[in-house]
């Protein structure tokens, strides 16, 4: 599957609230220099209460993301927040992604016509000489319910707890989350230390390939056709855990800074192959003879340090941070992600902001990755031809443009455009692979429409 | 005047049902603390605190009182006057807001009184100053013609300062914090309609406050005006505009904040705004601000999604 960054949208939506109370955080700051007290989160919650709860808010944002030649995506989030008399929040989010197109399937391109079998074992497809093999049967609905519930449990310490399901025609994603935030140093700072756990539930059509096992190719209408394709499968099923620990520390440096330092701790245990993905099995001439199931570890140890850094000029803010990962897969990344918000005052008639945007990623490759496998050399433990856990490097740049219309909701529009080029670990390529392109390339465009009321 | 006040500085306590309330003059307006429990002595405590701390603050910024430290300042503009650490983050604050209001919000606009005064409704057609004479009094104000830092202020010639805009509020901030630190019991301090609370009152109930209808003074149809009732669980709330401080001239009602970059009121502004804020001063800077923006004054508070009432 594509992996669609749906928490982006809803950090956009909270970064657009702030952009709305500058001039209240900004007094919050000045306050507490003045008082010794107060603090940022206190001034986002609401003091007033009794017989008056708020009124639902609503968030809703279209996203359309397309890459060129490949898969595209609509998503649809409606976000839905109440608080309550005690300042309790009730947040409820609803996500709806529709997917189709065309995903690498791992093999390699050759000078020759490829046939492929599909993952369902229902039909072949063909992939012209020269061309990066893509399965083109990808189609998938993704439905996604998040509940939080936030409130203070004791001056200076809030907790939040949550509940997440997903569900895909082939995926069933259960999760819960727990958070619990304290404010001290006059609540200039603050410590949070947080879990997750999610249990994941794959069922392919098809059923889960044996590793390693050789891609059946030939009729699908013939009789023993059933019985040969079962042999390559272990089962219809396979489930994967995975626990999160995340440690978080914000500091407001002055009335113009806020930092954030994050460090998360993930195991994941359990079927973290992709079983849609395959290695092609070349000769010393770089030709295809095979073409067999990946296979992954059973289990993947995931920490990554984080800091962000909001810089609030006299009118625009700043928001730069970085990110370190790395994982016993031997995979590391560095992510270095900015925006700038740049308020236009009324100058078109209504209140509105431009944000650039620019992210920048740099990922190493797992130590199993490979393009291919020599038939010469004996097969290792594991292998994968996932682009994605290969060496690559990305980058997006965007726009997005926001206005206050009728009432003050926020109507926002953003486009971007995403490029990832994977390039080459240092494999060497035998014969005919010389001559294809091993490492291909993909070019998204994501276009988000995003209204709140 | 300074006399005066002083002498009128007396704490009057009052048993009701379930708390004391302490009653008091400060700042030109009465006053009121009131706190949730039985004990007499806590109640008798609280009073000699907070009146202490208000009047110390009354009598350090009051720009009437000439002991003042702020008349200090302001007699001896051209020079540099020595300030303690919190004069210094009360103008740091004033910094703030001067900044924040792009230059509406001025403390030193104090000088602009030379050429208006509002006195309400006694003087229903007082005569606009000329843009002479306000002009003459413009060329004294100008937030970027203080200097200060950690240990002095120095004003330009015929320059004033005035934390009257702030002061109040920041009593309010300031003697909440003391209460806090005797008590966890309830407490409500109220510093002539710029209050805020230590939190809810006992078994999570809120504090029912009312605030006063701008028109309350008028006696017209007095039974039509309702002062309105807000129900409060934290933080503070503070209101500006003044029903008594404003000019009318052809049928306009004038208000007595003044744009500190024209020197002129600011036309079409709500009578009065009360906000909601963590912290009484901020509800304060809040509301003006807002007046500040004239006819816009509810969409200002609106877009910054910013709980209030105004009235029109």
């Amino acid at each position: 599957m594509v992996a669609i960054n749906t928490s982006g949208n809803n950090k956009m939506n909270n970064k657009m609230k702030t952009e709305k109370i500058n001039i209240k955080a900004a007094l919050t700051i000045a306050t507490a220099a003045l008082l010794g007290v107060s603090n940022l989160a206190q001034a986002e919650s609401s003091t007033i209460s009794g017989t008056e709860e708020s009124a639902w808010e609503f968030d809703s944002a279209f996203l359309f993301y397309s890459e060129v030649d490949r898969v595209s995506a609509g998503e649809a989030i409606f976000n839905a927040k109440k608080t309550f008399a005690n300042d309790e929040v009730l947040n409820l989010k609803l996500t709806i992604d529709a997917l189709t197109g065309a995903s690498a399937n791992g093999a390699v391109a050759q000078p020759t016509v490829q046939t492929f079998t599909r993952p369902s074992g229902n039909g072949q497809y063909d992939v012209a000489p020269g061309d990066t093999p893509l399965d083109d049967t990808f189609h998938d609905t993704r439905v996604q319910l998040n509940g939080q519930w936030t409130q203070l449990i004791a001056p200076d310490y809030t907790a939040s707890g949550g509940l997440h399901i997903s569900k895909e025609y082939d995926y069933l994603s259960l999760g819960i989350n727990g958070n619990i935030a304290v404010d001290f140093d006059r609540k200039n700072s603050t410590f949070s230390a947080g879990f997750s756990y999610f249990q994941d539930t794959f069922t392919p059509e098809g059923g889960i390939p044996k590793p390693f096992a050789s891609m059946l190719v030939g009729d699908s209408n013939e009789p023993t056709w059933d019985e040969e394709f079962a042999k390559t499968r272990i089962g219809s099923e396979d489930d994967k855990s995975t626990a999160d620990i995340l440690l978080g520390f914000t500091q407001v440096i002055n009335r113009r800074m806020l930092m954030q330092f994050n460090y998360s701790y993930s195991m994941v245990d359990g079927y973290l192959t992709d079983p849609f993905k395959i290695l092609s099995v070349v000769d010393n001439n770089g030709v295809s003879q095979d073409y067999v199931y990946e296979s992954r570890p059973d289990s993947r140890i995931k920490q990554s340090i984080y800091a962000q850094s909001l810089y609030h000029f006299d009118t625009t803010v700043l928001d730069v941070s970085y990110r370190y990962m790395w994982d016993d897969w031997e995979i590391t990344s560095h992510t270095i992600d900015s925006r700038f918000i740049i308020p236009l005052g009324d100058s078109f008639g209504t209140e509105s902001y431009l944000q650039p945007h620019f992210r920048f990623y740099q990922q190493s490759a797992a130590d199993f990755y490979r393009p291919f496998i020599m038939d010469s050399d004996p097969l290792p433990a594991f292998a994968s031809a996932d682009y994605r856990i290969g060496e690559m490097t990305a980058f997006t740049v965007g726009l997005k443009y926001g206005l206050l219309v009728n009432n003050g909701h926020e109507l926002s529009f953003r486009l971007e455009y995403y490029s990832q080029t994977s390039t080459d670990a240092g494999f060497e390529e035998p014969g005919v692979l010389k001559d294809v392109e091993l490492y291909s390339s993909v070019d998204a465009i994501i276009a988000q429409v995003t209204y709140s009321f | 005047m300074n006399k005066a006040n002083k002498a009128n500085r007396a704490i009057n306590l009052t048993k009701n049902k379930d708390s004391y309330s302490i009653s008091f003059n400060a700042m030109a307006s009465p006053c009121e603390v009131i706190v949730q429990s039985n004990d007499k002595q806590l109640a008798q405590k609280l009073g000699n605190i907070i009146t202490a701390e208000v009047w110390r603050i009354e009598d350090k910024y009051n720009r009437y009182d000439q002991n003042s430290l702020c008349s200090v300042i302001n007699s001896k503009a051209g020079q540099p006057v020595a300030i303690d650490e919190e004069t210094y983050l009360l103008l740091i604050f004033a910094d703030h807001c001067y900044q924040l209001s792009n230059g509406l919000f001025d403390i030193s606009s104090g000088a602009l009184r030379k050429a208006w005064s509002f006195h309400g409704g006694s003087a229903k057609n007082t005569q606009f100053p000329s843009q002479a004479q306000v002009s003459a009094a413009l060329s004294n104000v100008g937030w970027n013609n203080i200097k200060f830092d950690e240990q002095k202020i120095t004003l330009a010639k015929g320059m004033e300062v005035d934390f009257g805009g702030i002061c109040k509020e920041y009593a309010v901030d300031r003697a909440l914090i003391l209460a806090k630190q005797l008590s966890d019991k309830p407490i409500l301090v109220n510093l002539g309609g710029d209050l805020a609370v230590t939190g809810s009152r006992l078994n999570d109930e809120t504090w029912q406050v009312a605030i006063e209808h701008p028109d309350i003074d008028s006696a017209l149809n007095r039974d039509a005006i309702a002062d309105m009732i807000v129900s409060l669980k934290s933080g503070a709330l503070a209101t500006s505009g003044d029903a008594r401080r404003f000019i009318i001239k052809d049928g306009v009602r004038y208000g007595h904040i003044l744009n500190a970059k024209t020197g002129w009121p600011i036309a079409k502004a709500p009578r009065s705004i009360t906000v909601v804020a963590p912290q009484c001063i901020q509800a304060g800077i809040l509301a003006t601000l807002a007046l500040l923006q004239g006819c816009n004054a509810e969409q200002f508070l609106t877009e910054q999604d910013i709980k209030f009432w105004a009235r029109r």
